[in-house]
């Protein structure tokens, strides 16, 4: 076998996960191949030509806010931008956009191929070379080899990916492209233990086949919010996406063909997402509903596919058709690409560490839809994450995990490793225990310092963050000063106006010209922080408070035999799993609360043996 | 008391109570339950699962046997506490139990800590919080009727209620998450429907709050004092109700000078009462203290007996105690009715108001039926209610009202105009509140009561 080359991180998957990754690693200065079975897929959005929609959103203003290149791009390549939830408050408002789905994949495409560090490669990898619990590198098709010191593993949906069209099945990673099947295999034999998951696309209709008479329009926002913090040039919506509705009709002939719905004759063995399900289980399980609504997104500027949002199906080809006659409207739409199921393998996520490494085997990192994911924005935050430590990782450096109370990424990869994942898993803004804190409006706040550190924010945007920073501390000091009359409420403090219930930031501005100056993303984040100081105060106390246990630490190869009254089991699970603090021990699957308690009172009664912090050290500024 | 919390080590306590009985139990339980057991115990058979084994109790020491016994061993799947235990039952003499544990001892077990075989089941989850309490509650019962109640509540009745208002609120925040999740799938928000839903949980709320009166007089009692001017047989009431001479009493007006306190139990009710010395124009320095500290207690009790003398016209200190009544429950006791009346009952009747006024003969034990059970109507009106859960400790209570004060902020802020995501933040944290009774509360649940709700997807 020939060893092709040598580097510091290979990524093995160029979606989402991959790219981020990718990016990531190199732009830390660690010589990085990224190798994909196609270069003309790079970045490709499987599904939906979105990006963003709530949590998802706030994940993307993350990824962003640390140096990733998810946001930039969707700016970029956007043709319809909305801010989500504006009638409610910051805290659960978050973008999304209509992007131009093949100017995304060149965009990000062109940006990696003119990265540094990063070498970009096609092939079909088969194999990860493990020798002694150690990832070695990687081996393709052909039978090259590539040598690399850190893996990361982002394979999609092609993990023995098999796509479903009513009883018809044929293996596949994504509609006609080859799936992993040898990737798979060589996992098993590494002794990871693999799920089942099932998921599903809509079909894609030819525009010029739809009247769009029949159907509402929704426009993008007048005055669209950017992604990234960094975008200054003025984004413009460029197509409308349309809102129609299912009928009666429809549905008597999706109850009348489900014998030959691979999911419901028992074909897919796979567990399909609640939150996404096909518009086979949305009749089936809502009975009484007699319409169901879906959104015609069109693909991109210079493409006739539109993406029926809403009407994703694994029946078959004929009888998706006979679905089409029976709308209005779609009565005469012709299909370009058929909506399909697919059931894919992925790693059960509580095999990993909280840097997304495994357990079992140092320096391969997985990341994406192997972890029993689903989502763009939830690949892509991983992807960076996991990219973000393997780099740390040869540095010989403490990892860098987020908190649950300090951005969704930690939500995320916390409830994964913890929980593991049964069904897809999406990320909710109700998964987040302090979620009036995690917000689109102060994600740079909250982030970009450790993006600065680790290296992965430039000096020019870090200024520009620093200088935005010193504007919103002037701007608060000033409405806690300066005081206003108000008839009914007397003498008050700008702050203690806008706390007010039906107070905007406009309506502040009357008395303050000023504040004009802020852009709308600063105004949004004072309002914010004013409107719910109180809420935030509280959960301050309340997140030092846990982690004065949480942050109970153990010694790195602790023998936890030591520790009295620990059942067999515990003693096994916290040996596989090497917590380093008690926080750690407390989210491993199956350790009881008395457990914890255990550990708590044995090494409590042990001195703290130094000060030594784990986590990069940036203080907490918001 | 800040005990560390030690679950590794076995622990052993003599079950039964002090004093010699026919029969005692002595427990042990813990990792090495059975093997501190098989040492000092010396059975027909070796000791196995659920099997009650006879034997003989054996001092490894001296190599003697000291008693017969029995011996059931109850493996950590299914015990009390979830652990390894043995319960040995000998015959009751202090000695021998006393001895046991000596041996128990000697063979690495530890003395349990006062309810530390509960607190382990609480530790290893066999039982929650709420029924933990159920447990000492039961131990301590003082009447029946609680001691059922109790029982209800080990056995998860409480919990179950709990759980139950807790599902419903976790309902209302999955409407709320859904349409804040969901924006473009059309959900529309039932403000009204919610508000009667959140109203309905702040009335069951109530009830359990409400239910801790009696709750609180069937565990620790509720004070009543007994006011009234010198002389008109404060004591000899006091003794009459408890039914023994405790206070000393005379025809001379300021005998008692101190407070006495003694509980009577008036169906399944416990009530503090409280002598003191009469209210008026003291003759003696100790007398004045004695009415000074009297005037204390009356005002921290939680209702009074206000006595007055039938054979004695109104004066102007009775005028004075009457208007104590203003402040707290009461209750006119008409006294010495074996006398003439002196007494103007029509200016009484004017003055008592909506109090109620028993008439009694203190001396000659008349109508103390009557006042008893008119204690227990108006001192604890709760008594005749049917309720199907009592919450009888303030951690309990305290807990339900932050609940209920987490909703009347949600009801508020819902009508003061405030965004989805505060009320769903108010919500979280009465379901949190109601949560910290029982268990904990986890966003997983809301999740799921989203989508067993609403349709939602691509």
């Amino acid at each position: 076998m020939a060893v092709i080359g040598e580097y510091d991180v290979i990524v093995v998957g160029a979606g989402h996960a991959g790219c981020e990754a990718a990016w990531a690693s190199s732009r830390m200065g660690y010589e990085t191949l990224l190798v994909t079975i196609h270069l003309e897929t790079i970045a490709q959005m499987s599904c939906n030509p979105a990006v963003g929609g709530l949590a998802k959103g706030h994940l993307v203003r993350e990824i962003d806010a640390l140096g990733g290149l998810m946001g930039r791009i969707t700016d970029e390549t956007g043709i319809q931008f909305r801010l989500l939830n504006s009638t409610r408050g910051a805290a659960v408002q978050a973008p999304r956009a209509q992007c131009d789905k093949a100017k995304y994949r060149l965009m990000m495409k062109h940006w990696l191929e003119n990265t540094p560090h990063l070498t970009i490669f096609q092939a079909i990898v088969t194999e990860i070379m493990v020798r002694d619990g150690k990832v070695k590198g990687i081996r393709t098709l052909d039978g090259s080899e590539f040598i690399g010191r850190a893996v990361i593993l982002t394979p999609g949906t092609f993990l023995n990916g098999l796509i479903h069209i009513g009883l018809q099945s044929y293996p596949a990673g994504r509609a006609n492209e080859p799936p992993s099947l040898e990737l798979s295999q060589c996992l098993r034999r590494l002794g990871l233990k693999i799920i089942r998951l099932k998921t599903g696309t809509p079909m894609r209709l030819d525009r010029h086949t739809i009247d769009w008479s029949y159907f509402t329009p929704q426009p993008g926002d007048e005055e669209p919010v950017p992604f990234s913090f960094w975008t200054k040039k003025k984004l413009e919506n460029k197509i409308v996406c349309y809102l129609g509705y299912t009928n009666e009709k429809t549905h008597e002939i999706i109850r009348r063909n489900l014998d030959k719905s691979p999911l419901y004759s028992g074909k897919i063995k796979g567990i399909g997402p609640r939150y996404c399900p096909s518009i086979e289980d949305k009749v089936v399980k809502f009975p009484h509903h007699n319409r169901h609504q879906f959104f015609l997104e069109p693909e991109g500027i210079d493409t006739a596919e539109i993406y029926v949002n809403g009407l994703s199906s694994s029946l078959p080809l004929e009888v998706q058709m006979e679905i089409l006659k029976s709308i209005p409207g779609l009565d005469q739409a012709k299909i370009l690409r058929p909506a399909y199921g697919i059931e894919y393998d992925a790693v059960l996520p509580t095999q990993l560490k909280p840097n997304l490494e495994v357990l079992e085997i140092e320096n391969l990192f997985l990341a994406g839809q192997i972890n029993g994911t689903s989502g763009y924005e939830e690949a892509a935050a991983q992807g960076l994450m996991a990219g973000i430590n393997a780099c740390l990782k040869l540095r010989g450096e403490p990892p860098f995990i987020l908190r649950r109370d300090q951005a969704y990424i930690g939500v995320l990869i916390d409830d994964l490793i913890s929980r593991g994942v049964e069904e897809p898993y999406r990320l909710f803004t109700s998964r987040a225990e302090y979620r009036l804190n995690l917000r689109i409006d102060n994600a740079d706040q909250r982030l970009t310092p450790y993006g600065y550190k680790l290296g992965l924010i430039s000096e020019d945007d870090y200024r520009l963050f620093l200088e935005k920073k010193e504007r919103l501390q002037r701007a608060m000091v000033f409405l806690e000063s300066q005081k206003i009359s108000i008839p009914e409420s007397g003498i008050l403090t700008l702050k203690n106006y806008l706390k007010m219930p039906k107070v905007f930031f406009n309506d502040v501005i009357k008395y303050a010209a000023q504040l004009k100056e802020l852009s709308p993303e600063e105004r949004r984040f004072l309002e914010a922080e004013i409107k719910y100081e109180g809420y935030l105060k509280k959960q301050q106390r309340e997140i030092e408070e846990l982690s004065k246990v949480d942050e109970v630490r153990i010694p790195p190869n602790f023998n936890f035999q030591e520790v009295p009254g620990l059942t067999r089991e515990a003693i096994e699970k916290l040996a596989k799993f090497n917590p380093s603090t008690l926080g750690e021990a407390k989210r491993i699957p199956g350790i009881t609360p008395a457990a914890i308690i255990n550990l708590l009172v044995y090494f409590k009664k042990k001195k703290p043996e130094s000060n030594k912090k784990d986590h990069l050290d940036v203080s907490r500024e918001t | 008391m800040n005990r560390e919390i030690d679950l590794a080590s076995t622990i052993v306590a003599i079950a039964t109570p002090p004093g010699v009985g026919a029969l005692g139990i002595i427990r042990i339980s813990g990792p090495a339950a059975l093997e501190i057991a098989s040492k000092i115990f010396q059975g027909k058979h070796e000791l196995s699962p659920w099997h009650l084994v006879q034997g003989n109790l054996f001092d490894f020491e001296s190599g003697e046997f000291f008693d017969e016994a029995t011996a059931v061993y109850f493996p950590a799947s299914r015990s009390y506490t979830r652990e390894d235990m043995v319960e040995l039952i000998c015959h009751g003499s202090p000695v021998i139990l006393e001895e046991v544990v000596r041996l128990a001892l000697k063979a690495g077990a530890r003395m349990a800590h006062p309810g530390e075989f509960t607190l382990r089941a609480y530790l290893n989850g066999r039982i929650d919080l709420l029924q933990a309490e159920a447990v000492n509650d039961l131990i301590r019962a003082t009447s029946l009727r609680q001691a059922r109640l109790s029982f209800y509540q080990l056995n998860g009745r409480l919990s179950r209620k709990i759980d139950g208002l807790r599902e419903s609120l976790i309902y209302i925040l999955s409407q709320i998450e859904a349409a804040i999740e969901f924006p473009d799938e059309g959900i529309l928000l039932d403000k009204e429907q919610i508000r009667k839903k959140i109203k309905e949980v702040i009335g069951e709320l109530d009830k359990l709050i409400e239910s801790h009166n009696l709750g609180e007089a069937m565990m620790r009692g509720v004070t009543l004092a007994l006011v009234g001017r010198a002389n008109v047989g404060k004591s000899t009431l006091f003794n009459a109700l408890l039914e023994k001479d405790r206070a000393i009493v005379s025809p001379f007006p300021g005998t008692t000078r101190d407070y006495l306190e003694e509980k009577i139990k008036i169906d399944d009710l416990i009530f503090n009462l409280v002598d003191m010395a009469g209210l008026g124009k003291p003759d003696h320095p100790v007398e004045e203290e004695g009415i000074r500290r009297g005037r204390q207690l009356a005002s921290q009790a939680e209702g009074l007996l206000i006595i007055l003398d039938n054979s004695q016209p109104l004066c102007d200190a009775d005028l004075e105690i009457l208007s104590l009544a203003r402040d707290k429950k009461a209750i006119f006791v008409l006294n010495k009715i074996d006398l003439p009346a002196q007494i103007e009952r029509e200016k009484l009747n004017a003055l008592a108001g909506g109090s109620k006024l028993i008439e009694v003969s203190a001396l000659f034990r008349l109508n103390l039926d009557k006042l008893k059970r008119s204690i227990a109507e108006v001192f604890s009106p709760a008594l005749n209610k049917n309720y199907e859960n009592v919450i009888f400790h303030w951690r309990e209570k305290a807990a339900l009202e932050r609940t209920k004060e987490a909703l009347t902020q949600v009801l508020e802020k819902q009508n003061g105009g405030y965004s989805d995501e505060i009320i769903a933040e108010e919500l979280r944290l009465a379901a949190d509140t109601l949560g910290q009774l029982t268990g904990e509360i986890k966003s997983e649940e809301i999740i799921n009561a989203i989508f067993s709700e609403f349709c939602i997807g691509k």
